[in-house]
């Protein structure tokens, strides 16, 4: 009953917030609710016991990649927005029509899926067997360093290409590096 | 050396001359371009002498040196070899390309120094001295024809050469097109003879021949060798494809004596002798061929007699003495024929250098109404021209003489010859001997006509050196093919000409026609004394200058003005079949083309005008509308995939 | 299954339908949204719900690949934050703006 309770008290949390990111005109407050909107992700990995990940989702979005939005938010001095939203009727209507339908269609597909089903009932067999935070952790690392491997070192280069090109990107003209 | 190697030097190194000069064909550097083309085909013509005496060297039955660089298309049954060979026909020609060519770059030299696009000019020479080579030394049809159509493309951008003038580019295209015309039945004729036999390599056909006894006209040798006959018709300028050699008079001169006199046009009878088994097997092609080399000799004699171009004069001759080398073949006496085409090339190619240094000290001026009396002005030119004509109209000993009556005597004697031939062939040689000695005497002889402001002068050493080599080329050429009869009173004088081509010349079937000594002498004697008898009139009428050219216009009457416009054949040409067939393309293009194919592709291009704009809407520019398809095109197949 | 199931017993559905709605919402806020920024949050946001559903299915699925995926997408996704940062400041030196009504120079 109480991992209920906490499911659908950061459901709402996430929901609310990722509307809000969406919906406020100042972006200062989108990143805000994006923020919240991680930590209730975070927390929702801690109710699904992927604790390790939960840490590194606080780690990596809330500190991380939330403190670069707010940084250049803060570079660009946005205050509130005139035209927040996109302008045509008949188009927004179509957009948040396909938006619908397309969030229909996945409930529907869900609900109606005798796979989830089956799946949901395994689940406390599953629990049953008695996962717990250690072990969970210790898999998630073999399982990353022995099969995944390649995977994990190809991310790397794709890192350093990534922080490369981003200081290509960004790089100022003028200043102590001026060519031009 | 290894004659593969020497093959390919042979090949090779006109075209490095040509790719020399062609890459920096803007040079006026007449000097440098001379100097690289001329020793590209010297160094050729050393490659040619050194497999002449590998040759000779050879076995007489194993006269062959083939060099087959790679494998050039293979599709089916059709398998074309890049191989080349020289036997005993071909190293005749590549002698007297590389030879007479080499002679005739030097005199260009002298003679295009002042011109602006020399180096293009030469570059244009070498690239004919290579086609021209692959036409002699391919040992298919196709490798052949590669060569043919490639002395072609020289022939049109050298007769074009002064393009700006637009009657000469109009001359170019004249002969390329009426070239064309007999290409496409050269090509008709492979056809045949590869759907016949299977195979198009040349001496594979001639091992074919023998088995093939044809006496009608639609049989497959008949038909293939008829048609192969019609593109040597449009290369060596014969009735009825004749037209375009006249005009091609608009190139400079030594490429009149390089492609129009000496080479190209002469590979019509080089490659009806180098097939010659093929068209022994093919009687009616045989009696064709004959027949249009008597017509062409006597027609375009007569046409020689009223012209007053002196390079026109020399053209109509050249015509002429191509139907002489046809009549030769058509009778099956192929190695008269092929040495005709050697003399030919030598006193021709003589003459034609010879007007050039007329026209070069005439400041241009080609009208011979306008010369006379040059003979002190240009002495070496005289005396060279005057070797070149005893050879043209068969002076007895000069080189002329032995091929000429050569000829004569086998259109006689032969099993396919006939009286007639032999008549035709004696009035061609008493026209000419008419026609050239009003030539020599309206240039040379009598009484001075050159304009006050023109000033001749005796050419350049480089102009003239060639003329002597050629002059004496022309006077002895002769003497490597003396017939018998002859020879008995001159000490016994081999006849090279006949051993060295007898391996590959195919006997007639019917055999040989007996006939006597006297009766060889008594033709010979009569052709001679009607020639000698014609020049002189010439020499009587022309020299003393009494007789003006409207009288003798006057009292031809309606004959002479026939033959001063050439029969009106061009006339004929244009209107019926030119003219007719413009007139039926612009209807065509008029009804057709702009009403219904035009309409057509408008009406296509409008609709995808109409569709493509209505595309273009979608792209807006607008990413976030891309989006939204993207999520639509989602919203869609996800649809499909769960309503299923 | 009785009604009251469905409130108090959580499972697999429950995070799916929670992840397809955020998913919904952050595609919302790509198409609706014009700040680049903003867009940029939103691009997040669906990523998050995808994770969500990996770890979901990971947990019910028993299986610990799913988890590993997570990992990787939030690596790409904290890189792809950087890059569309990186040009974000790039563009705005250029047009002195991050609304994106002014790009649109791709028109047809």
């Amino acid at each position: 009953m109480t991992d209920a309770i906490l499911f659908w008290f950061l459901a709402l949390v996430t929901i609310g917030a990722g509307l809000s990111v969406v919906l406020m005109s100042n972006p200062i407050y989108s990143a805000l609710c994006l923020a919240m909107t991680m930590v209730g992700v975070s927390a929702l990995f801690v109710t699904m016991g992927a604790y390790f990940l939960a840490g590194v989702q606080l780690i990596v979005y809330a500190g991380a990649v939330m403190v670069l939005f707010v940084m250049v938010l803060m570079l660009f001095d946005l205050k509130h927005e005139i035209q927040a939203f996109t302008r045509g009727k008949i188009t927004g209507a179509v957009k948040i029509g396909t938006v619908g339908i397309l969030a229909g269609l996945i409930v529907g597909a869900i609900t109606l899926s005798s796979k989830v089903m089956e799946l949901a009932k395994s689940a406390p067999a599953a629990a049953a067997t008695g996962k717990t935070y250690g072990d969970n952790t210790m898999s998630l690392a073999q399982n990353l360093f022995l099969q995944n491997v390649f995977g994990f070192e190809a991310l790397g280069v794709v890192l350093l290409v990534i922080a490369v090109g981003t200081v290509a990107l960004s790089r100022s003209r003028g200043g102590t590096h001026a060519r031009d | 050396m290894d004659h593969q190697l020497l093959i390919a030097i042979l090949l090779l190194s006109p075209l490095v001359g040509f790719v020399l000069n062609g890459t920096r064909f803007r040079s006026q550097n007449y000097v440098l371009a001379g100097a690289i083309a001329t020793g590209a085909v010297v160094v050729s013509f050393i490659c040619s002498v050194m497999l002449m005496l590998q040759l000779i060297d050879a076995d007489p039955e194993h006269r062959r040196l083939t060099a087959t660089f790679f494998e050039w298309i293979a599709v089916g049954g059709l398998k074309i070899n890049a191989g080349f060979v020289v036997d005993q026909i071909s190293s005749i020609m590549i002698l007297i390309i590389t030879g007479v060519g080499s002679l005739i770059h030097l005199f260009s030299i002298g003679y295009m120094h002042h011109d602006k696009g020399v180096t293009k000019y030469f570059a244009y020479l070498n690239l004919f001295i290579f086609n021209m080579l692959i036409l002699v030394l391919g040992d298919s049809l196709v490798t052949m024809f590669v060569g043919w159509e490639g002395v072609g493309l020289c022939s049109y951008l050298l007769i074009g050469f002064w393009f700006s003038d637009s009657a000469k580019a109009a001359a170019g295209m004249k002969a390329f097109i009426t070239n064309r015309i007999g290409d496409a039945a050269f090509i008709i004729g492979m056809f045949i003879l590869f759907f016949t036999f299977g195979t198009l390599n040349m001496y594979e056909l001639n091992a074919l021949a023998p088995t093939v006894v044809e006496a009608s006209w639609l049989g497959a040798a008949t038909l293939g060798t008829l048609m192969l006959f019609i593109g040597a018709t449009g290369k060596s300028a014969q009735v009825p494809l004749y037209v375009w050699l006249p005009d091609a008079m608009a190139g400079p001169t030594p490429v009149s004596a390089l492609i129009h006199a000496a080479t190209m046009v002469t590979a019509g009878v080089y490659m009806i002798v180098r097939l010659n088994p093929m068209f022994v097997a093919a009687p009616n092609t045989m009696m064709v061929i004959a027949i249009v080399g008597a017509v062409t000799a006597v027609m375009a004699a007569t046409i020689g007699l009223t012209q007053f171009d002196i390079k026109k004069v020399l053209a109509y001759s050249t015509v002429s003495q191509l139907g002489y080398m046809f009549l030769a073949v058509g009778v099956g006496a192929f190695g008269a024929g092929m040495m005709h085409l050697m003399t030919h090339a030598f006193f021709k190619a003589l003459m034609f250098l010879g007007s050039g240094s007329v026209i070069h000290a005439m400041d241009g001026e080609q009208d011979i109404q306008l010369m006379g009396g040059l003979k002190k002005k240009l002495p070496i030119t005289h005396a060279t021209f005057v070797m070149g004509w005893l050879a043209i109209i068969g002076f007895p000993l000069f080189s002329g003489f032995f091929s000429k009556d050569e000829i004569l005597w086998q259109a006689y004697s032969s099993p396919r010859g006939s009286v007639f031939l032999w008549m035709a062939g004696a009035l061609g040689a008493t026209l000419t001997a008419f026609y050239m000695t009003r030539l020599m005497a309206l240039t040379f002889w009598g009484g001075s006509r050159v304009p006050k402001s023109v000033h001749p002068h005796e050419s350049p050493a480089i102009m003239t050196i060639p003329l002597i080599v050629l002059a004496i080329l022309s006077v002895v050429g002769g003497f490597v093919g003396v017939p018998h009869v002859i020879s008995e009173y001159l000490g016994h004088i081999p006849n090279f000409w006949e051993h060295w081509l007898e391996p590959v010349i195919r006997r007639l079937p019917e055999g040989v026609s007996e006939h006597s000594a006297t009766e060889e002498w008594g033709l010979m004697a009569t052709s001679v004394t009607l020639a000698l008898v014609s020049a002189f009139t010439a020499y009587r009428i022309y020299t003393n200058g009494k007789k003006t050219n409207e009288q003798i216009a006057k009292a031809f009457g309606p004959v002479y003005n026939v033959v001063n416009n050439k029969y009106f054949v061009d006339e004929a040409y244009f209107g019926g079949i030119i003219n007719p067939l413009v007139k039926q393309s612009q209807n065509l293009w008029m009804y057709i083309d702009v009403n219904f194919i035009d309409k057509t592709t408008h009406v296509i291009a409008d609709m995808t005008k109409g569709v493509g704009s209505l595309a273009r809407s979608f792209q807006t520019g607008n990413m976030q509308q891309y989006a939204m398809y993207i999520g639509l095109g989602v919203v869609t197949v996800l649809t499909f995939v769960l309503m299923r | 299954m009785p009604e009251t199931n469905f409130i108090t017993t959580i499972g697999l559905e429950h995070y799916l339908v929670l992840s397809a709605v955020l998913f919904s919402m952050g595609m919302a806020g790509v198409l609706l949204r014009r700040n680049l920024i903003v867009l940029l949050m939103s691009v997040e946001l669906m990523l998050n719900a995808v994770n969500i559903s990996f770890v979901a299915f990971s947990k019910y699925n028993n299986n610990i690949e799913g988890q590993i995926m997570v990992f990787f997408v939030m690596t790409i996704a904290a890189a792809e934050a950087a890059v569309g940062l990186a040009l974000a400041v790039s563009i705005f030196k250029r047009f002195k703006e991050v609304n994106i009504r002014f790009f649109e120079h791709l028109k047809g």
